[in-house]
């Protein structure tokens, strides 16, 4: 029994040899998979996604429609850099700018002449469009 | 237990065949190479803006045919009523400022407005007329994302009182430095 445990068969040696080259290469794939989460999650990217999907909506938007986003992703990430979740997403005439922190920030515009209005919930905005002047 | 676990990882190392799979210079170059080649691609694909110019070009084509249309009928007053082409944008809703950024000046944009008899396929008077930047017109047909996007519409359309009517709408927007890398 002792002289096994001291003396492992060549078999049980080849065994402990390939769990670890397995363990290895999945932990160098777990860090790359983790890279690529990270990039897709980033703010930047984010910011664009959403200023250019909102543009987008309000473009096909018609006076008086209720139009709710999801944005759970945003919002958190929003919350991790400190930025208040009420400035996320903001209309300025016709541009629609996302920000997710300090420093960020994407904004773009959209050619339908409506005024709408954002109001955001825990997980998504929801944006009440108005005939402009109306 | 010590003195077994000692044994264990010297025999381990000693190992020459073990030690070439998990050291082996080849075998880090191979890692490296796929962990590059990764993120390389992830740097190419997240590096590129969306480009949403052909969803937006073809949003503002329909947003003029349903400006013009009514209860799909042609709204017969868009011949005869000069505001319809003097104030084009602002009889359909549309607002033509672009953000200030890129150096852009509001030129960002073009809509172009045709109708013509059916039957004879001549463009009534005035018409076919524009709105926004008429020098983005030039680059339609190229095929380069790097150009603005183009969007050429037609459809047929019938008056109240049945009279056919070809409309044309030619949309474009530019907003290249947004949604195409330079």
């Amino acid at each position: 029994m002792v002289r096994n445990l001291f003396f492992k068969s060549k078999k049980a040696n080849l065994l402990t040899e390939n769990v670890i080259f397995i363990v290895l290469n999945l932990v160098f794939l777990a860090i790359l998979v983790v890279f690529i989460l990270r990039a897709s999650n980033d703010a930047s990217i984010l910011e664009e996604k959403y200023a250019k999907q909102i543009a987008l909506m309000l473009d096909t938007a018609k006076p008086g429609m209720e139009i709710g986003i999801e944005l759970s992703d945003a919002i958190k990430k929003a919350e991790k850099e400190e930025w208040p979740v009420e400035k996320i997403v903001s209309v300025s005439g016709n541009l629609v700018s996302v920000k997710l922190s300090e420093d960020g920030g994407y904004s773009y515009s959209f050619f339908n002449d409506i005024e709408p209005s954002i109001d955001i919930g825990p997980n998504e905005i929801y944006i009440l469009v108005r005939e402009k002047n109306g | 237990m010590d003195r077994l676990l000692e044994f264990r990882l010297s025999s381990f190392f000693r190992n020459k065949k073990g030690a070439e799979k998990y050291l082996s210079p080849w075998w880090f170059a191979i890692l490296f190479i796929v962990a590059g080649g990764i993120v390389y691609m992830v740097a190419l694909f997240y590096g590129k803006p969306y480009d949403i110019r052909e969803v937006e070009a073809n949003l503002l084509a329909e947003k003029i045919a349903d400006c013009v249309v009514e209860q799909n009928y042609l709204k017969t007053e868009i011949l005869n009523d000069p505001e319809f082409k003097t104030k084009f944008l602002e009889y359909c809703d549309l607002n033509f400022n672009a953000e200030d950024s890129y150096g852009w000046s509001n030129d960002q944009y073009y809509a172009e407005f045709g109708i013509s008899d059916f039957s004879t396929k001549k463009d009534f008077e005035g018409f076919p007329f524009y709105a926004g930047n008429p020098n983005l017109k030039d680059y339609c047909g190229q095929q380069d994302k790097n150009f603005p996007f183009c969007v050429e519409k037609s459809f047929y359309v019938l008056d109240k009182t049945n009279k056919q009517y070809i409309v044309k709408i030619i949309s474009i927007v530019r907003k290249t430095e947004k949604n195409a890398k330079q």
